[in-house]
């Protein structure tokens, strides 16, 4: 009888993550991110539309990953979390 | 064999005795079931007792059951250790019961023989008597009864299953954390729980069978292979092997899993997004040279499957590592909608001498003698083409066109697809003196249709936007043909199967490019191509 296995996993406990505290009230520069899924564009073209009419002082900033098969490069993420208070991404279809 | 420096072991009487003791001692190892070992234990019994107090005689018995066995069955009054865990006898990495070692008053291994040599036997008794300072006593022995010789009997520690788990226990070779199973626990039940499997049973990963794995490899267990995606995790030899104990692997199949992973988690491949995509893509591998027949894959009747061990548990095997260790599990990053059956495993190999043609691996640049593997990332199940009537190659062409022409979706072109031919469609391509380019360039010509036929309608929402037609040239090109590939080289010729029947199969691709480019490499040799 089997008692005992290894572990096929990596072993790694996972990693929790607290949220960020949320914001009373937005402000500064929304980081606008399109993830080159189809129609995120047209997502995002309306989200940006709502804010500067609903949030009148607040920035928006449109990013855009090269392809939807890999995660954001670098750089990208570096100018968000440099020039954005906020971020908001289009996942999927 | 290597003379053992100390070591501690307890008599059946749960005493506990450290080695070297004071003075001269004559050390044996034997087991029950031998019969030199039961030829020679009245032997040293009788040495025991000539030397008195001048020298210890200890017996290592390889089955603690056995002491009481052989203390009764021989008389025996010298010290009958039980090494039952085998720690003396994989220490001193003996194969051959009975062993033995003298050693002098100073604990240097002076005279060692294994099995029956009744010459070094009675050195060996000579000797022992002269540390004991009585060398003119009489050992009571009877030389002249024995035989002059009798083979030793194969040692417990290197029994199969025994040498293994020795090894597994011992060399090592295995740092994975244990998971401890309740004997309440059905073994399947509980690694299907555990979310270790994809759905069908898998081999329980024992440290047995994991180091018996790792033999099929000389690279270094704890070697770091790849960065698994999506967890961007390190794989090691060991988990590899681990994972392809599960998968059902052989040893020998290690170099290709090895070699798999490493494609899989390269930027080209980029596994992440195979997996990763709603489309539900996965990796196809194709295998190319010696290595076929060396470790019995199948590219004959039912190559794409099933039946093959060796086709089955290698693809097998790079899925479960990407799932267990890269932690892509369906329904967390493996977002396919549908997936399909093909991605529980997809890999076989080309059968070469049915082809015309030179063999995928020769075409992407490598040797025929070399062994290698290719990944191409796969989203659309294997489907039949079936045509038993075209007899030339411009016949069977076009009916492989019409037949990808649907592909994913009418009007869409698409990239990277596989048509694996049956040896017979091969067969007509080659009487008819086409190359692998001939074949591509008419699956271009039949499958172009005008560009307006491509864009998207009213009626069917797939297909271009058109926007795309200024790319064109504008609307002077809507009549332009347009073929449903956006290049000859997307598509992707190999041969498998058995002959006698006019049936091959096409895979269609994922999205090709900068998302996954299929990747080939030398198997056991870290160097790829594009």
């Amino acid at each position: 009888m089997v008692t005992q296995i290894l572990d096929p996993t990596d072993e790694r406990v996972p990693i929790k993550r607290s949220l960020t505290p949320r914001p009373e009230a937005l402000h500064g520069t929304i980081a606008l991110l399109d993830i080159s899924k189809p129609r995120g564009d047209v997502f995002l073209d309306r989200l940006e539309e709502l804010l500067h009419e609903r949030a009148p002082g607040v920035e928006t900033r449109r990013f855009m990953k090269p392809t939807v098969a890999k995660p954001a490069p670098q750089p990208i993420k570096d100018a968000i979390l440099e020039e954005c208070d906020f971020v908001i991404e289009a996942l999927a279809d | 064999m290597h003379p053992p420096t100390q070591f501690s072991l307890a008599t059946a009487d749960g005493e506990e005795m450290q080695f070297p003791p004071d003075g001269p001692v004559l050390l044996a190892l034997v087991k029950e079931d031998c019969d030199t070992c039961n030829l020679t234990l009245p032997l040293l019994e009788a040495v025991h007792r000539a030397t008195e107090d001048g020298l210890d005689v200890w017996v290592a018995v390889q089955k603690r059951d056995d002491i009481a066995v052989l203390k009764d069955r021989h008389d025996l009054t010298m010290p009958l250790l039980d090494d039952d865990a085998l720690d003396l006898s994989y220490e001193t990495d003996i194969d051959t019961v009975p062993t033995l070692f003298l050693y002098d008053d100073e604990q240097n291994c002076t005279l060692q023989t294994f099995g029956f040599d009744k010459h070094e036997w009675r050195e060996i008794a000579g000797e022992s008597m002269t540390l004991a300072g009585r060398p003119d006593a009489d050992t009571a022995i009877d030389w002249e009864s024995l035989p002059e010789q009798r083979p030793g009997c194969g040692a417990r520690n290197y029994e199969p299953g025994v040498y293994e788990r020795l090894q597994a226990l011992k060399s090592g070779d295995l740092l994975s954390r244990l998971v401890d199973l309740a004997s309440s626990d059905d073994i399947h039940d509980f690694m299907y729980e555990q979310g270790y499997t994809d759905g069908f049973p898998v081999v329980p990963p024992t440290r047995e069978r994991v180091w018996k794995m790792l033999q099929g490899t000389t690279r270094d267990p704890q070697e770091e292979v790849a960065i698994v995606p999506p967890n961007l995790a390190p794989i090691t030899v060991e988990k590899i092997a681990i994972n392809a104990v599960m998968a059902g692997a052989k040893p020998e199949y290690m170099p290709s899993i090895i070699t798999l992973v490493e494609i899989a988690c390269t930027e080209t491949f980029n596994v992440h997004g195979v997996l990763a995509t709603t489309m539900g893509a996965t990796p196809v591998g194709v295998f190319n040279g010696p290595i076929r027949d060396r470790i019995g894959m199948n590219y004959l009747h039912g190559a794409l499957g099933s039946g093959n061990r060796a086709n089955a548990a290698i693809g097998r095997a790079l899925r479960l590592c990407v799932r267990n260790v890269g932690g892509s599990v369906p329904g967390g990053t493996d977002r396919a909608t549908q997936g399909g059956p093909h991605r529980m495993t997809m890999n076989f190999a080309e059968h070469e001498d049915a082809s015309p043609w030179e063999s995928l691996a020769v075409e992407r640049g490598f040797e025929a003698t070399d062994d290698v593997a290719t990944l191409m990332a796969m989203s659309g199940g294997p489907a039949t083409v079936a045509d038993e009537r075209s007899r030339d190659g411009r016949g069977l062409a076009g009916t492989l066109a019409l037949s990808m022409s649907c592909m994913q979706d009418p009007k869409s072109p698409m990239v990277d697809t596989l048509v694996v031919l049956s040896p017979d469609h091969a067969g007509i391509f080659g009487r008819s003196g086409w190359s692998k380019d001939d074949v591509r360039e008419c699956i271009m010509e039949q499958t172009a249709i005008p560009l307006k036929d491509r864009l998207r309608s009213a009626d069917a929402g797939c297909g271009l936007a058109p926007g795309v037609v200024e790319r064109f040239g504008g609307e002077a090109a809507l009549d332009r043909p347009v073929p449903k590939f956006m290049d000859k080289s997307n598509i992707i010729l190999v041969v498998a199967g058995s002959p006698a029947a006019k049936f091959s199969t096409i895979l269609g691709g994922w999205a090709g490019g900068a998302y996954s480019t299929p990747t080939s490499a030398r198997i056991g040799v870290q160097e790829r191509r594009t």
